[in-house]
């Protein structure tokens, strides 16, 4: 397969032409995705240089396993599964370092936010595409990981609760209670930007 | 609302209800004002969330992303190099060490049991090894009227290596 073979194909043909050891192949596969998985991290992390880190293990990793990937899923989304995981052992090697404090307790439970009022108005309403980005990612930043992770894997991946408890080793109702914990404290977090933005 | 209300109405936004708890889910909010406001604003935040990740680009060129992948897969490929051999003597003195230090202890064990003798030996006995054949030994019991001569094989001398047979004094 040439150069230009290589980026007209299409990506089940460059996974069975890497599968048979061709770097090249491999390098499209790479180049179509990486964004991609870069992204994800990133959402997972919120820190660039980890998610650099993570999206590269990702390919080395995919590259090792490339023989077990038969097809089942999409390529893309069979990297991405990767580097989540990947993202996941490296946010369990973070919890274990830091310690656990009393606010981060109450942050599990719900805390105050559950009980606050409504945010009534859509803070992002009106927001042009690249401040929007920037304000969420934010208001992503200031989620402890595991409401952020929560809030990735259902917003982003898709995962249903059942798929997320699995995947993060808890109950579907810690799930539940994360994700609307993260969900309320986001909705607070864009309204205060708003009403920073409108003074 | 108390929280089991807020985690339902949840699932009912993101379709994990039952067909029979969704609709009744889609009611409740009909007739609940309290309801229908988080549910928008559950709503709202589910909709700034999308696309969010759409149009992130990976901070490093194409080629300087891909060499990094490929030297990390290469070295990875790559078998380790085996450890350094240890030369003999480190091997065999592993094993010396310690077979020497037993030897003194059992040398030193034997001296200090052995009872004080004629020649060093138990009373009554004596341990003669002529000088020019250090591959013989002569044992004698003086009580017991016994000569007993020991012979190693093989031998390491000329007297020994040669054809003829030995015999007891």
């Amino acid at each position: 397969m040439t150069v230009k073979d290589h980026s007209s194909a299409d990506d089940q043909a460059l996974v069975r032409a890497a599968q048979r050891g061709d770097m090249a192949a491999f390098e499209e596969l790479v180049a179509r995705h990486r964004d991609k998985l870069y992204a994800r991290a990133y959402s997972m992390m919120h820190n660039e240089e980890e998610a650099i880190d993570l999206s590269q293990e990702a390919w080395v990793k995919g590259w090792q396993r490339l023989r077990q990937f038969q097809g089942e899923s999409s390529f893309g989304t069979w990297m991405t599964r990767i580097v989540i995981n990947l993202c996941l052992d490296q946010l369990r090697k973070h919890k274990r370092q830091r310690t656990e404090s009393i606010e981060a307790m109450d942050e599990e439970s719900g805390g105050v936010e559950r009980q606050m009022p409504v945010v009534m108005v859509n803070p992002t309403a009106g927001l042009e595409r690249g401040e929007l980005r920037q304000r969420i990612d934010r208001a992503l930043g200031q989620l402890s990981y595991e409401h952020r992770t929560v809030l990735v894997l259902h917003e982003f991946e898709e995962m249903e609760y059942k798929e997320i408890a699995k995947t993060m080793g808890c109950s579907i109702g810690t799930v539940m209670s994360r994700l609307f914990y993260a969900r309320r404290k986001l909705a607070v977090l864009l309204a205060d930007l708003k009403k920073q933005d409108s003074v | 609302m108390d929280h089991d209300e807020q985690l339902k109405l949840q699932a009912f936004l993101d379709g994990e209800l039952p067909e029979g708890e969704a609709r009744e889910a889609a009611e409740w909010v009909a007739r609940d004002r309290e309801a229908a406001a988080m549910l928008e604003e559950l709503r709202h935040t589910r909709e700034a969330l999308a696309g969010f990740e759409t149009g992130t680009q990976l901070p490093e060129s194409r080629e300087f992303f891909w060499s990094k992948v490929q030297r990390e897969i290469q070295r990875r490929e790559t078998p380790a190099p085996e450890p350094a051999r240890a030369p003999l003597f480190t091997v065999l003195r592993r094993f010396l060490v310690p077979a020497s230090a037993l030897a003194l202890v059992f040398a030193a064990t034997v001296m200090v049991i052995r009872p004080a003798g004629p020649l060093g030996g138990t009373a009554g006995t004596e341990i003669e090894t002529a000088l020019s054949d250090s591959g013989a030994f002569t044992y004698r019991d003086y009580s017991a009227g016994t000569t007993l001569v020991w012979l190693t094989y093989p031998a390491d001398n000329e007297d020994a290596e040669s054809d003829e047979i030995g015999t007891l004094e």
